[in-house]
């Protein structure tokens, strides 16, 4: 007879030894896998990293050195070079004297990366709450797990959007990619009119500058005034202020027919119990569902609305809106800009 | 309970000499009931905006003939991408219906006419019914029927489905329409914006020279330009050319029908992101110019003041909240009380009276023992408990919670509370739920349906179960009579007992937004999305209707449901209290 342990203390041992060997080796999740997959992405991510860099460069007309991809992945000029030699082994980029080119095939992965970047760009800012200055990162970190089928599911639920929230062209599965529309703000002239096309989202800290000043796509500009210090400027209305480094993130193309000047930008949000106006238009940062569910519900210029009352808690609001009695939240509301009416118009 | 919910696209056709009618319209326009009057099936119609999502289906006949009627989703428009208007527009333009009746709400017509616009953009075969005319009566409002006619180019009915008035004239045009081949010369939309014109005109034209004799070319160019999954795959494939009578002997080829496409992704960068902002504009233009001249006021009616007393009372900052606790209170009091006797008298007849019986009958048939256990002890007594404990309250909550429902209280509720629910990252539309998992945590999770954005509607389906369902309160009572009741004189353990459960609902009600805090800021992260709520007219509700339907319904469906789990669970019961392998 071998001296059997006390049943608890089996038990318990048995118990432990399953745990550990699950959290070692559960499929997909454990330490082994893990360690795993890390060491296999991230080498795939550099790759795609680097592939995505030469292609920004070559879209704006630059060219890549070993010295400037060192710089755009953070890593030293010595595994910059490695890693350019393994790029050309695998057929991606062709060398050129001391510049790098994308082959055809590069150029395809190189597209395949920016379609889902800026696809769950798009995802984020339409269909979640994530503040505008977390999409590039977020987006940095998806577009290396995001495949095939996936991207085109994720493609249609957003309806196949053709520019990301930032004003960028998201290239097609087929790999397409128009040039980027737009001319700098800096070249306009002041009596000029014109719409916001493309905001730069990198670097961070220019950025969170012009999300301060509320600077989307679609915003309306005019007047603008460039001195060596500054750029002054009326967003929809609202004087602006950037640094030339800042304003030169942003491109605008100028209009044709313009929409008039928003002079007091007023919204639904700002509506009293009783009052009446007209809508002006819906604001160019709601985006996607919230946007169309907005005009689903009859929301478009010249629509008549009655601030009707707000609820107990003060906050969703009811409007009534071409016959019906709409609650809209405040978030929602102060998208919608419009024009204070005395008489209820026709 | 004939209401069958099959494959959501494919055509009807195959089923011959039935005529089949797609019933499309708004949300809440009464079509549910328009489909229960014209089919007399039951399906349950209630005064809050998305009841109908999976596709229901009746028949009825008109001249000895056959109709099949699908009812649809309702949807404000079918131009975004909302699975329920891919299901309306899938069977209107793929289902090939033979006519498609729009049910549009005579208050709202403008709003209405939206919807109505983008279908005749895809078939001439409808029949408008405007609906609610005794509401738009005593809202003041004079419609002109046949004005309206004139101007859409198809026919308009006008109806008040509730009283049944105008549905026999409803019927007849349907068959008419559905019988004849004459195409109607419908409304068309105007053109729009000269940039968008160019390139939905360029496309058109490409379409109408691939399938000559398509009747909605311009709308088939629309969805192309909004690059629609659906219809670039019809395109591709060809089956776009088989949904109507081509002129064309040959049929396109697939280099042709792929350069078309080709077309379309180009128009597409061109046109960009406004496309759809013009495009409603359009619509909405057109329709307000329709209604304009097509309805009358007489000024606000005296129930247009009675609506919005109502609402100032119901949503005032002092007496909101306490009306609906107060009314919350008092659909529950009347639950637990209401539901005390009859449980009794009904746990008396099946658990007293019958299991005897059945006892006795068993021994003189001298079944052997294991099946007499079985069938009687173990599935006959657990449903007899389940009946009797869970028939009277549900009996009893649903007829209540559906006048409020049919009244147009709840979405109130959902106005209220809505921002309590926003700090808790959730859909104000959450409110319906829990007060449906107070009936029941099954209906409440379907009914969780009616919430837009994936995220909130998880999250409402995931709390549910802290809404303190009604077959748990008398568990509840039970316990609270027995542990807390005795800690009191006996004349106050009603009241303690009372109050102990209503502390436990309270709990349950925390406990969902706290949770729903806790996962809308972890797992679920995502702050609240776009949050707008109809609040519709209130509406009389009738008291005989709503007491019969919801308990066919809900109760009798939630019943049968609970059946279904509890036989085989009082025969697991059975087995396991009975050492069976021993006692032979």
């Amino acid at each position: 007879m071998i001296n059997v342990p006390s049943p608890g203390i089996a038990l318990a041992v048995t118990v432990a030894i399953l745990l550990t060997s699950l959290v070692l080796f559960w499929p997909a999740r454990g330490w082994l896998w893990n360690l795993r997959s890390r060491w296999r992405t991230s080498e795939r991510v550099l790759i795609e990293d680097a592939l995505k860099g030469i292609f920004h460069k070559e879209y704006a007309r630059q060219t890549t050195s070993v010295q400037s991809l060192a710089g755009h992945l953070s890593i030293s000029a010595n595994q910059s070079a490695e890693l350019l030699t393994r790029l050309e082994a695998l057929r991606l980029v062709t060398r050129e004297g001391d510049s790098v080119r994308l082959s055809a095939s590069g150029r395809r992965r190189a597209l395949r990366v920016v379609r889902v970047h800026r696809l769950w760009e798009s995802f984020l800012a339409r269909e979640t709450g994530v503040h505008a200055s977390q999409w590039h990162e977020d987006a940095e970190r998806r577009e290396h797990s995001l495949i095939g089928d996936d991207v085109d599911a994720l493609a249609s639920r957003l309806g196949n959007p053709v520019f990301d929230p930032h004003g960028d062209p998201i290239p097609t599965a087929e790999g397409e990619l128009p040039p980027r529309p737009g001319i700098p703000l800096l070249d306009l002239s002041p009596h000029e009119a014109a719409v916001v096309v493309h905001v730069e989202d990198e670097p961070e800290a220019l950025y969170r500058q012009l999300l301060a000043a509320d600077l989307t796509p679609g915003v309306q500009i005019d007047g603008v005034v460039v001195s060596p210090t500054r750029v002054s400027f009326r967003a929809d209305g609202r004087q602006c202020e950037l640094t030339p480094l800042c304003a030169a993130s942003v491109s605008v193309q100028s209009q044709t027919h313009h929409c008039g000047p928003v002079d007091t930008p007023q919204t639904l949000a700002d509506l009293k119990v009783g009052e009446l106006a007209s809508v002006v238009r819906i604001g160019p940062s709601c985006r996607g569902l919230e946007r169309r569910r907005l005009m689903d519900l009859g929301i478009v210029p010249e629509t008549p609305v009655c601030m009707e009352m707000r609820s107990a808690a003060g906050d969703p609001v009811a409007y009534r809106i071409r016959g019906s009695l709409i609650a809209l939240r405040a978030n929602l509301a102060r998208h919608v800009h419009v024009l204070r009416t005395v008489e209820p118009p026709q | 309970m004939t209401t069958t919910a099959t494959c959501e696209i494919c055509p009807l056709h195959t089923r011959q000499r039935d005529l089949v009618v797609a019933l499309a319209g708004n949300p809440n326009t009464g079509k549910s009931t328009v489909f229960n009057r014209l089919t007399g099936l039951h399906q349950h119609t209630g005064n809050w905006p998305g009841k109908t999502v999976t596709r229901a289906e009746g028949s009825f006949s008109h001249g000895g003939h056959p109709f099949r009627l699908v009812d649809l989703p309702g949807t404000y428009s079918l131009l975004s991408t909302s699975s329920d208007e891919e299901v309306a527009r899938d069977f209107i333009l793929f289902g090939q219906p033979d006519v498609t009746l729009i049910v549009v709400d005579a208050t709202r017509l403008e709003r209405n006419l939206n919807l109505v616009l983008q279908i005749l953009e895809i078939t001439d075969r409808a029949v408008v019914c405007l609906n609610l005319m005794d509401e738009a009566r005593r809202h003041g409002l004079e419609i002109d029927a046949r004005g309206l006619a004139r101007k859409l180019g198809v026919p308009v009915v006008a109806t008040s489905a509730r009283d049944g008035e105008g549905l026999a004239a409803l019927t007849s045009t349907l068959h008419e329409v559905a019988s004849s081949s004459v195409a109607q010369n419908r409304f068309r939309l105007p053109d729009t914006e000269p940039g968008l014109d160019a390139a939905v005109t360029t496309l058109r034209d490409g379409i109408e020279t691939l399938f000559p004799g398509i009747p909605n070319a311009r709308w088939v160019a629309l969805r192309l330009l909004d690059q629609d999954q659906r219809m670039i795959d019809a395109v591709r494939s060809g089956e776009l050319g088989d949904l109507f009578e081509s002129t064309l002997t040959q049929t396109p080829t697939e280099a042709d029908r792929h350069s078309l496409l080709e077309t379309a992704a180009e128009l597409r960068w061109k046109v960009g992101d406004l496309f759809h902002d013009l495009l409603m504009e359009t619509l909405y233009g057109a329709a307000a110019r329709i209604a304009d001249a097509v309805v009358k006021t007489r000024g606000p009616g005296p129930r247009f003041d009675l609506d919005r007393r109502l609402d100032r009372l119901l949503t005032n900052r002092w007496t909101g909240f306490p009306i609906m606790l107060l009314l919350l209170a008092g659909v529950l009091w009347l639950t637990v009380e209401g539901a005390n006797v009859p449980s009794r008298l009904l746990a008396g007849l099946l658990l007293d009276t019958i299991h005897p019986a059945l006892k006795t009958l068993a021994l003189e048939l001298a079944i052997p023992w294991w099946l007499d256990g079985v069938l009687i002890d173990g599935m006959y007594l657990a449903l007899a408990w389940v009946v009797s404990v869970m028939l009277p309250p549900m009996a009893i909550f649903f007829p209540l919670f559906t006048l409020l429902e049919d009244f147009g209280y709840l979405p109130r509720v959902a106005f209220n509370l809505d921002s309590l629910f926003r700090r808790a990252g959730a859909h104000g539309k959450q409110a319906l739920t829990m007060s449906m998992g107070f009936g029941c945590n099954a209906a409440g999770v379907i009914a969780a349906r009616v919430i837009d954005s994936p995220r909130e509607r998880l999250i409402a389906m995931l709390t549910n179960n802290f809404a303190l369902c009604n077959g748990r309160w008398p568990t509840q009572i039970l316990l609270a009579t027995i542990f807390i009741g005795a800690l009191v004189p006996d004349e106050f353990a009603g009241f303690a007992a009372a109050t102990a459960v209503l502390v436990v609902a309270v709990i349950g009600i925390i406990l969902t937004f706290l949770l729903s805090w806790i996962l809308s800021n972890t797992v679920l992260r995502g702050e609240a999305s776009a949050f707008s709520l109809e609040l519709p007219p209130y509406r009389p509700p009738r008291f005989w209707q709503t007491v019969y339907t919801s308990f066919i319904d809900r109760t009798l469906f939630v019943l049968w449901r609970a059946a279904l789990f509890a036989a085989p669970a009082g025969v697991l019961i059975w087995a396991s209290a009975t050492q069976v392998w021993q006692r032979r």
